[in-house]
């Protein structure tokens, strides 16, 4: 046992900060999908004859929004595959 | 696990430069055109006789569909940006669908692919937006509200083609990670095949409409 190197250092905080990056990016996708999907819900309810289009409206809005997370999910992705240390 | 972000590559000398080619995207891209093309001379076979085969039915359909979609969205009754449109959701849908057959991979994994594509939509707004409202306006609209706010409109155009791009990029990319963890965790005993329909036919589908959508949204925002 020599200590941790420079190198394992750099690793480890590349892994510590994918898995922060993706934690904290997974909340802003979380609350807004299911904020779009309760308003949804809730216009069915009062429209039940425009279910298909009003679907058709969350899913793609839903897909739109969910674009940060995956942002960070790329950047996730960047500090596994791409930081050597 | 490592070979998530690896493709195969072949690398040569071009003057003086050197060139590297993603072997596996190109291949599955020529395989999805190839799909592509005799589908469409599968529906466009015979289109004389007075009872259409199915293949020309459903191909009617889709391009009824899309014409309706594009010129709603367009606010015109030109047709010029409905075959870009169609033949984008097509192929883009078919690249997404790829990855459920074992031992293809998706052409969207490959960040090259989506970017590619979102630089063609951001050349053909831009294009379309000098053609519709000419030079002068075009520039004048970056100087909104002022003078000094024009870097930030031109950053904010820019930053639209990484937005498209990296969307698709990441979700047909998650999905294909979730699915290879998920298959190393069970030792490719069963293979996942919900895993699959989700995330390549449903979300892949999802995506695929998204973009072409956005692309669609970006034209009629610059041309209004």
């Amino acid at each position: 046992m020599d200590g941790i190197t420079g190198a394992e250092l750099i690793r480890a905080a590349a892994l510590l900060g994918a898995g922060m990056s993706m934690g904290f990016g997974a909340i802003g996708p979380g609350i807004g999908e299911g904020f779009a999907a309760g308003k949804a819900c809730e216009a069915i309810g009062r429209n039940p004859d425009e279910a298909g289009l009003l679907t058709r409206t969350m899913l793609v809005g839903q897909a739109v929004s969910e674009s940060t997370g995956i942002y960070a999910l790329v950047v996730a992705l960047l500090l596994i595959f791409v930081v050597k240390g | 696990m490592e070979d998530l972000t690896q493709v195969a590559t072949y690398s040569f000398e071009l003057f003086g430069r050197h060139m590297t080619v993603n072997t596996a995207t190109i291949l599955n891209t020529w395989l999805v055109m190839a799909v592509l093309i005799v589908l469409s001379l599968v529906a466009t076979r015979r289109t004389k006789k007075r009872i259409p085969n199915p293949a020309q039915r459903i191909a009617e359909v889709y391009v009824s569909s899309m014409d309706k979609l594009t010129r709603e969205t367009l606010e015109t009754t030109s047709r010029s940006y409905m075959p870009l449109v169609a033949t984008m959701f097509l192929f883009l849908v078919l690249c997404n669908w790829l990855g459920i057959i074992p031992g293809l991979a998706e052409p969207t994994k490959d960040l090259n692919t989506p970017l590619s594509l979102g630089i063609m939509g951001f050349f053909i707004t831009h294009t379309a937006a000098i053609r519709e409202k000419g030079i002068a306006t075009y520039l004048k609209e970056y100087c909104q509200p002022f003078f000094i706010m024009a870097p930030l409109n031109v950053i904010g155009e820019l930053a639209k083609v990484v937005s498209i791009s990296f969307r698709l990029f990441g979700n047909i990319l998650g999905g294909a990670i979730i699915i290879a963890v998920v298959s190393h965790m069970i030792y490719s005993l069963v293979l996942p095949p919900f895993l699959y329909v989700f995330f390549s036919l449903f979300v892949g589908t999802i995506q695929a409409f998204v973009f072409t959508m956005l692309t669609i949204t970006y034209i009629a925002v610059a041309t209004k």
